[in-house]
């Protein structure tokens, strides 16, 4: 009974101090406090008659520049996914032939079951994806940099305007940026977006932002199918990608997630110069995210897979025969439209599913040849034309995320009603947009 | 003297403002109240994007506003 | 023997250095995880000064402590809930005005605060002069200058802060007066209140206040209590 009283002498106290300052209370309130410390500062601080211009004016004068702003910050994009890739190229290579060796031996070990899922199994799938680990903390490590020296609230500032006319925020893109190195630091990153509706869209396009894991599937099938062009061809993916995110950003703000966007208000503290161990511990926090999760569910896909690909007993690993084999027999029929109703590719998408690294692996050993020549293998066995290769990387970009993203974004959302709606949409989406490549792309080539 | 005021997207860089009103949503409101920004406080314009949005000086800190939220906020010269 | 233990909890706004501080206190030794029902990180580590086990929470940093966002909410319910023995308030020497309108409100939370003058250098820089004493006094609260990023300071924060736990300095700030015909408000209010069950969890002061801003997960708690 007390407690009705108390919100009723609260709507009469506000009504009587509205009427006396003609202000709401808690402007009142807030007013005082400021008072308060004006008051006491006006004694205990004392600033120069002039406010000298820091450095850190100086430098935004070229960096929050009406011109400048948005190209320099588009050639820093660049320049760090340089700096990333450059560096990444002979690192992943390195990692590539440890594994191989390493697997090699495991492939020796009695009984052969245990070799198998040694080799095949645990080396083989957890082997590509550590791989990534080259340009995933490379790219974390660019981030830190970024974020460290303070500018990153000057680019979130600088491409608010533009993010808000595709139906995000200022504050979406660095967890966009993030989602280029894996989706799961990415996804998480967007907890800095206040608004529902804002954070919701980034989190649910994020896994247009084509992660590590994917690059080996373009590489690898660019490079057998379009050798002249393969740079070109997988720069495409990344641009497509990019569409197709702004594109469902836009339908879900006038659709599902309809509303006003947040307002747009942002410190942008004074530049300061990073300190190495502060760019290692950022680089470690998200970093240790792509290694726990994807470690943890990876290594249990990868084992389920091997099963898979292993029974009924005796049978030859992943052929048509498996239980595998059988799985993506049955389900190839649905890409026969885009071009790869095999069940070779069905078979693989399946592990993409679990582990978008996977993809590639599972073809090598489907076709048993190494990743030098899968590329040949896979044009002379299932007669696939540079048409069908490029819709297959456009499914494989745009498909179901990966279950450790589909995790990361039940984690965020607490529901697992829009985990389930990201890894169904992106599928539908990615079926339409490589069904009609290949069925358009049929007429003219 | 109620028509002094201009939202502060129109002003121009470097002088210095004070703000006399902020015509928001309590969201909002409370927002720039936590940030210092309340009126009768005294700002200064550091640079305009072509979008409308402001970087302000404020309290000795630096403040990015979106357009929406500066066409908000009403400010005078001081 | 077994060591006593303090538990305090490190508050700030963004970019005032928390972080740092809360690195120089704890080391390596921290422990990352979420806090329960929200998506907001808990980082905890621990220190180990003149015979006491210190347990240090970095809270969320906020620029204040209405109900705005998760991370103010979780920032503010530390402190009410769990009732740390203080609270060190981060402030960024660079920008004095915004940063102590946070501690100006932790100060009404009744919770013992040490005030960690961080960044002197970037004051000192832009040739700001700065009277330690004098804001000590005018707030009744303990200030320590600090340079975190060069570790300075580090001992004398953990000298006061185990001076504080010993009860053997002044921490408990000064109440803002907010004119007469709030403070009647606010007296009415808190009679009302003092007959509630949450009189006995909450300061009914700080309660009456919170109820005038419109802080809304207090008048969630106080509908709750009238629905039973």
């Amino acid at each position: 009974m007390a407690n009705a009283d108390v919100l009723k002498i609260r709507e009469e106290s506000l009504a009587h101090l509205k009427s006396i300052y003609g202000d709401e209370a808690e402007t009142v309130i807030a007013d005082a406090r400021y008072g308060f410390i004006s008051g006491l500062l006006k004694d205990a601080l004392k600033k120069p008659p002039i406010e000298r211009v820091d450095l850190s004016d100086k430098i935004d004068k070229f960096v929050i520049n009406r011109w400048l702003g948005i190209p320099l910050f588009l050639a820093l994009m660049y320049g760090m996914f340089q700096f990333v890739f450059t560096l990444s190229a002979p690192l992943m290579d390195w990692f590539d032939q440890f594994f191989g060796w390493i697997g090699g031996y495991a492939a020796g070990v009695s009984p052969e079951w245990l070799g198998s899922l040694l080799a095949d199994g645990i080396i083989g799938g957890l082997g590509s994806v550590l791989t990534f680990i080259p340009p995933i903390f490379l790219l974390f490590i660019a981030i830190a940099i970024l974020e460290d020296c303070g500018y990153m609230s000057r680019a979130a500032f600088v491409m608010d305007r533009l993010m808000h006319k595709v139906g995000l925020h200022g504050r979406s893109f660095i967890p966009m940026i993030l989602g280029f190195g894996c989706n799961i630091p990415g996804i998480m990153a967007c907890r800095t977006i206040e608004n529902p509706r804002d954070r919701l869209t980034t989190i649910l396009i994020n896994p247009f932002m084509s992660c590590g894991a994917r690059l080996p599937i373009f590489v690898l099938l660019a490079g057998a199918f379009f050798t002249a062009n393969q740079g070109l061809v997988v720069f495409s993916m990344y641009i497509i990608g990019i569409i197709v995110a702004i594109i469902m950003a836009l339908i879900f703000r006038k659709s599902i997630l309809k509303g006003p966007s947040g307002h747009f208000v942002m410190e942008l503290p004074p530049y300061r110069m990073p300190t190495i161990t502060g760019v290692l511990v950022h680089m470690w926090e998200r970093g240790q995210l792509f290694l726990k999760k994807a470690g943890t569910i990876i290594f249990g896909a990868v084992v389920v897979i091997w099963f898979l690909s292993s029974m009924p007993w005796g049978v030859e690993y992943a052929s048509a025969d498996s239980w595998i084999g059988h799985i993506g027999g049955f389900i190839a029929p649905i890409f026969a439209p885009a071009g790869f109703g095999q069940w070779q590719a069905g078979v693989s998408l399946i592990f993409g599913f679990l582990a978008k690294e996977v993809v590639v692996g599972t073809m090598g050993a489907i076709f048993a040849v190494e990743e030098g020549i899968l590329g040949g293998a896979i044009a002379s066995q299932l007669g696939w034309t540079p048409l069908v290769a490029f819709a297959f990387m456009v499914f494989c970009l745009l498909y179901m995320p990966c279950v450790a993203a589909i995790g990361a974004i039940r984690g965020e959302t607490r529901s697992w009603k829009w985990a389930g709606f990201a890894a169904l949409y992106t599928t539908v989406v990615a079926w339409i947009v490589a069904t009609l490549i290949f069925q358009v792309g049929s007429l003219f080539v | 003297m109620a028509n002094e005021g201009m939202p502060l997207v129109m002003a121009s860089p470097g002088k210095l403002l004070t703000v006399i009103g902020i015509n928001a949503g309590w969201g909002l409101q409370r927002r720039l109240t936590d940030m210092g920004l309340t009126p009768g406080i005294q700002i200064r314009v550091m640079s305009g994007q072509r979008a409308g949005s402001v970087l302000i000086d404020l309290r000795g800190s630096r403040l990015g506003l979106g357009r929406g939220v500066a066409q908000k906020i009403l400010v005078k010269e001081s | 023997m077994a060591k006593r233990e303090i538990v305090i909890a490190l508050a700030g706004n963004p970019n005032s250095g928390k972080t740092t501080v809360f690195n120089n206190l704890t080391g390596a030794k921290q422990h990352v995880g979420n806090w329960p029902g929200v998506t907001v990180e808990k980082k905890e580590g621990n220190c180990s000064f003149r015979g006491y086990s210190i347990k240090v929470v970095d809270l969320p940093g906020v620029y204040s402590l209405t109900a705005y966002s998760p991370d103010e909410v979780v920032a503010r319910n530390f402190i009410i809930d769990e009732k740390p023995d203080m609270v060190v308030d981060i402030v960024d020497a660079s920008n004095l005005e915004r940063n102590l309108y946070l501690a100006v409100q932790i100060m009404e939370m009744g919770v013992p605060l040490i005030i960690a003058l961080n960044m002197m250098d970037a004051a000192e820089s832009r040739r700001y002069k700065i009277d330690i004493e004098a804001i000590s006094k005018e707030m009744g609260v303990s200030v320590i200058p600090m340079v975190a990023n060069r570790n300075k300071g580090t001992d004398e924060l953990l000298e006061e802060i185990v001076k504080v736990a010993e009860g053997r300095t002044e921490a408990s700030g000064v109440r803002i007066e907010y004119g007469r015909e709030v403070e009647n408000e606010i007296s009415r209010l808190e009679e009302a209140i003092s007959e509630s069950p949450l009189a006995s969890r909450y300061s009914p002061k700080w309660l009456a206040v919170k109820l005038l801003e419109g802080d809304e997960e207090v008048i969630k708690k106080f509908e709750e209590v009238r629905s039973g």
